[in-house]
């Protein structure tokens, strides 16, 4: 055995022993420092001649690889042993609960308003607003409702304490109707719009509350008849409620702004307990429409001899209740937090 | 308008059941609201004579019974009724029978230890009244044979409908019954009213007002006398007829102007001849004039209302009601009646304003047919005669029957056009001659029509339409696509897209959606009017809903307080709606509100009550989620006077007003007895809306940031956001404030540690540039009382 082979011996017995990276820092210094044992083997080279300097040195060479591949391979198993005993120390349990991260809900009549809103844009319809605190002319005379017209009467209004103008009472509006004469007059022909809004009545009851939600639709346009009105009531119903088939039935009816007027019943059935829209032979009432009387259109600023009008209304909370199953009307408008979690919606619905 | 089905018979000869004809009704639109089939409700029900009665062997109180029916089945039924006695004629429900007032389906079972085959009803148990004691007593003349609900007056079923306001016509059965006719169901049965015998001469000294007004209101008036009567109980098939309509019985000369009222749509008036002083005036009544109604309620009269007054005062407030004074009794013997014809819109004014309805204002209102006025007293006198006995006078008109109608063209084109489909012109025109509508001249193409007087409704051309739309049957009319088309609109108003994504982005920031009455407490709204003048409600539904509100904040502040009370300890809520002030401001808000713990309980989260920063960082949310550059927004320190004076904030974009945030005053706390810390924010859509301003410009290279912090020292007072909106504008190259630390050092001093970023798009940025901007920085700070901190 050379000299060199036992430094080579007795350097990987001294790493196989060592079990600490502090260990392992002075048995490298040991070895390679100043004046390590492969140093002072190195310093031998200087009193040979070139072949012996190129024998010998490729001899250490040989020794010192593997001595420094033994050294790196212990130092990684030594660096992993200790970073497993550090993370071994620092155990948190997992299970407890995280920090609270909570979102709120959004009300139905939000939801509904805006799946009714985008079914309307899909029809070409555009949104259109108006006030909520109105007068006698536009929530009444100029939807073909003069003064003491009986349809005023069941109208059950709300007045307010402005005073009066020369466009008569001013009142809560109570319906969204107005909006089609504001939007008319803001507009030129032809028409397509829809408008969502809260609506007033001085009525309240378990079926009745004094504010709740109309959504109404406006067709002006120069070839539009009833059977046009069937097609956009039909096809509404049945992308809100999702469903492929679903029967109709308009029965004749009386509106003011409207001539013709009818009442849309809806055809349902019940599965399990359930009212399911778009089977079944029992009918529902859930809208109204007609062909839009030409007084309206004159007073909106329409040739009603060039221009016909088709309009139709729901009711927001009647569609919402229908499709999402909430019974009581009231509990639309009390904010109670427990209703909000059962039939709000998810802020990413 | 309610009626029995044997009443319509009298008008229309039909082979259909009332469940068909009801359907039928809805389809020509005359909606039924309700239906009393008596076959279905009085099923397992029939009429039956107590045989023989003996005591139950094991109960006082009850007897056992047999009974026999009209085929002469006995059966045995247990009953405790103290009325029950042999030969009572009753009414017994069978097992299967389903008891009117409890909907209870009754079963066959055994009273203590006899069974019983039936039970026998009492008045409460069949909802005919609130008698309970006892069973019902039939008269003995009734045959068994007759079904249970003849004999409690359903008349073969009664029919309610609801009329629509353009349906005068229908608010009487004959008018049902021709509408009906016209729809195929059967015959109408025609029944015009023959002249009665007049043996004398019209004997009462009558004066009406000469003005154009009245005879506008009132063009025609007729009347009649009618000596020498009986007025005493109607006969039963009146009675009954009247009962199905939900009408009482009053005496003979009434119930018969009241069923020829409700049977042809004719309002009449009675008055008792002896009871009128003197001459008969028709005018104008005296201001605050009073009348005293049939029903006993005093009115002061305006001086537009028509009244029929004698001597001493009004006796009938014309159109509407009759008077106390003059009401027909027993012992009335000679009568006037009163048939005319009144303005709708007359009439609904002097109703609306004296809050009086009548079934003679409904009709005036809705329109009659103005031609009725003398056959209607025909046909009523005939009835009294027939039943009354006494002599008719001549009849005495004053005025005269209004000028016929226009007539009414239909166009071909029209009709296609509204229907938006084919429809047959030849049948089209036979549903218009059948609805009485006379057909003057017509073509190929076009048809004009004289309208009958009952259809007061009818008055242009779509209204022909409709008619033939709604007898051809609405079912009728096929779907047809929309076109699609692209209307381009000059001017739409419309926030709801930017609302709704408002609503979905505070609820992720945690916040609960509330949508609550526009109306409030006049007090809560006080607390948040700021010298602005609130809105009131002249006819509120409650005192509690009577002011438009003038903030979101108090239905909010409502709806926490209800959950803080079972138990949440943090409420988070929102609503979007608008506010109402100064008579015709409605502004749109978003207004959020935080309450209570800042979060849920958590080992993990300190435990903290919301503050005003929680409000603020809603407000900024939603403002960066809208576009808005949250480095522009600048926040001064004042708010409205419901906020706490020192912790309140208004947000402006370039001087113009965003909204408030803060925490509350505690009046507030006060005033809505919640104890908790509360804050919110105001937002206002409308100037939300035109600020989605600035574009962001995408920079694909990024360069290295320079980030300097510093430590400043201020005098007591600075709003360290103007300070930081001032750093940002010292120099371009500030891409980022943020403040690190704020403390105070002393009473005097603040220490407020900035952190400040430069940032360059098109290069890195040298040691030189950042030390320049430092110096910026620097010499700004010294302008605002500030100073480097020592270290």
């Amino acid at each position: 055995m050379t000299e060199l082979d036992k430094l080579l011996a007795s350097c990987l017995s001294e790493i196989e022993k060592c079990d600490n990276l502090k260990k392992m820092d002075s048995i490298r210094s040991v070895i390679f420092g100043k004046n390590g044992r492969i140093t002072q083997i190195m310093d031998r080279l200087r009193g040979l001649d070139k072949e012996g300097k190129r024998k010998l040195g490729a001899e250490i060479n040989v020794v010192k690889n593997e001595i420094t591949r033994q050294l790196d391979l212990k130092h990684s198993r030594l660096e992993l042993k200790e970073l497993n005993k550090k993370l071994g120390s620092e155990f948190v349990d997992v299970s407890a609960p995280a920090r609270h991260r909570s979102f709120g809900r959004i009300h139905p009549l939000t939801k509904v308003s805006e799946e009714i809103a985008n079914i309307l844009s899909s029809f070409g319809f555009v949104c259109a607003d108006g006030p909520d605190l109105e007068n006698e002319y536009y929530n009444f005379t100029a939807l073909n409702m003069p003064d003491h017209h009986p349809a005023r009467t069941m109208h059950d209004t709300f007045y307010v304490n402005v005073p009066s103008s020369e466009k008569g009472r001013n009142l809560l509006r109570t319906h969204t109707s107005p909006i089609q004469i504001h939007a008319m007059l803001a507009n030129t022909p032809p028409h397509r719009f829809f408008s969502i809004g809260r609506v007033y009545r001085s009525d309240s009851d378990a079926t009745h509350t004094p504010m709740f939600t109309q959504v109404e639709g406006l067709v002006v346009e120069k070839n539009v008849g009833f059977a046009h009105l069937k097609w956009i009531i039909t096809n509404f119903l049945k992308k809100f409620f999702a469903v492929k088939d679903l029967s109709i039935r308009l029965r004749p009816s009386f509106f003011p702004f409207t001539e013709p007027s009818a009442e849309v019943d809806v055809s349902y059935g019940i599965k399990d307990g359930e009212m399911v829209f778009g089977c079944g032979d029992k009918w529902l009432e859930i809208c109204g429409c007609g062909v839009v009387h030409p007084n309206v259109l004159r007073h909106g600023n329409v040739d009603a001899d060039k221009y016909q009008g088709l309009a139709f209304g729901f009711g927001v909370e009647r569609l919402t209740s229908l499709k999402y199953g909430i019974s009581d009307l009231r509990e639309y408008f009390e904010s109670d937090d427990r209703w909000r979690n059962t039939f709000g919606f998810q802020h990413v619905s | 308008m309610r009626f029995s089905f044997n009443w319509l018979k009298r008008h229309l000869s039909t082979d259909l059941n009332i469940r068909q004809i009801a359907d039928r009704l809805t389809s020509i639109g005359l909606e039924v609201e309700n239906l009393l089939d008596p076959g279905e409700i009085f099923r397992n029900f029939k009429l039956v004579q107590i045989e023989a009665m003996e005591k139950h062997p094991d109960a006082d109180r009850l007897n056992i019974c047999i009974v026999m029916d009209a085929r002469g089945q006995k059966m045995r039924i247990v009953c405790g009724a103290k009325n029950a006695k042999v030969g009572l004629k009753t009414i017994l429900a069978m097992p299967g029978a389903i008891i009117p007032s409890s909907r209870e389906i009754l079963k066959k079972s055994k009273i203590r230890g006899i069974e019983s085959d039936g039970m026998m009803c009492s008045p409460a148990e069949l909802s005919i009244s609130s008698d309970k004691d006892g069973i019902v007593e039939l008269k003995n003349e009734i045959d068994l044979e007759t079904s249970v609900g003849d004999v409690l007056g359903y008349g073969g079923g009664i029919i309610d409908l609801s009329i629509t306001p353009n349906r005068g016509d229908c608010l009487s059965v004959k008018g049902i019954a021709r509408d009906l006719a016209v729809a195929g169901v059967g015959d109408f049965i025609s029944s015009e009213a023959k002249p009665c015998k007049d043996s004398f001469k019209f004997p009462l000294d009558i004066e009406c007002e000469r003005s154009d007004s009245c005879s506008q209101y009132a063009p025609i008036i007729a009347f009649r006398v009618i000596r020498n009567l009986k007025n005493g109980s109607s006969p039963e098939w009146i009675k009954s007829f009247l009962q199905s309509a939900s009408m009482n019985s009053v005496s003979a000369v009434v119930d018969m102007a009241n069923w020829w009222m409700m049977d042809s749509g004719r309002p009449l008036h009675i008055y008792d001849l002896k009871k009128i002083k003197g001459r008969l005036a028709i005018r104008f009544a005296k201001h605050r004039e009073r009348f005293t109604d049939l029903k006993n309620v005093e009115h002061n009269l305006h001086r537009d209302m028509l009244v029929a007054a004698d001597a001493e005062s009004p006796l009938c407030l014309l159109g509407i009601m009759g008077g106390a004074k003059v009401a027909c009794d027993e012992n009335t013997t000679d009568i006037l009646i009163e048939s005319a014809f009144f303005d709708p819109i007359f009439v609904s004014r002097t109703g609306t304003l004296l809050n009086l309805s009548s079934d003679s204002r409904t009709m005036f209102e809705r329109g009659i047919d103005e031609t009725s006025c003398v056959s209607g007293i025909e046909g009523a006198s005939k009835l009294i005669l027939d039943n009354c006995g006494g002599e008719a006078s001549k009849i005495f008109v004053v005025g005269r029957e209004p000028m016929p109608k226009q007539s009414i063209t239909l166009r071909k084109e029209k009709l296609l056009s509204i229907c938006g489909h084919d429809v047959d012109w030849e049948s089209s025109r036979t549903i218009l001659k059948k609805l009485g509508l006379r057909e003057i001249e017509s073509s190929k193409t076009e048809a004009t029509y004289a309208v009958p007087r009952w259809r007061s409704d009818i008055s242009i051309e779509e209204d022909l339409i409709e008619e033939i739309l709604r007898i051809t049957g609405y079912d009728n009319i096929p779907e047809k696509k929309m076109e699609d088309v692209f209307i381009e609109h000059d001017k739409i108003l419309s926030e709801k897209k930017c609302l709704t994504e408002a609503s979905r982005l505070l609820a992720s920031c945690g916040l609960s959606e509330v949508i609550s009455y526009s109306f409030i407490r006049e007090d809560y709204a006080n607390a948040f009017q700021e010298n602005n003048k609130l809105i009131h409600l002249i006819n509120p539904i409650s005192a509690d809903l009577n002011v438009m509100r003038p903030s979101l904040i108090p239905n909010l502040l409502l709806a926490a307080k209800r959950s803080l009370n079972y138990g949440q300890s943090g409420v988070k809520i929102f609503e979007i709606g608008n506010v109402f002030y100064n008579q015709y401001v409605q502004e749109r808000h978003i207004t959020g509100l935080r309450t209570g713990s800042a979060h849920d309980r958590s080992w993990l989260q300190k435990k903290r009550s919301v503050d005003p920063f929680d409000a603020k960082a809603d407000a900024f949310a939603l403002l960066d989620y809208l576009g808005i550059k949250l480095k522009n927004v600048v926040v001064e320190t004042v708010a409205p006077s419901y906020y706490h004076p020192s912790r309140s904030g208004t947000l402006f974009l370039r001087k113009k007003k965003l909204g408030y945030f803060g925490e509350l005053h505690p009046k507030i706390n006060k005033l809505f007895g919640i104890a908790e810390n509360l804050v919110c924010f105001e937002l206002l859509v409308a100037s939300l809306q035109d600020c989605n301003g600035e574009k962001n410009y995408y920079v694909s290279k990024v360069f290295p940031k320079i980030v300097r912090d510093f430590a400043f020292v201020f005098g007591a007072k600075v709003a360290i956001g103007n300070i930081m909106n001032a750093i940002y504008k010292l120099d371009p190259l500030i891409s980022k404030v943020d403040i690190f630390d704020y403390f105070n050092l002393s009473d005097t001093q603040n220490s407020i540690g900035v952190s400040v970023t430069l940032e360059a798009v098109d290069r890195t940025l040298t040691e030189d540039e950042a030390k320049k901007v430092s110096a910026k920085i620097l010499e700004y700070i010294g302008t605002v009382g500030g100073e480097l901190r020592a270290k």
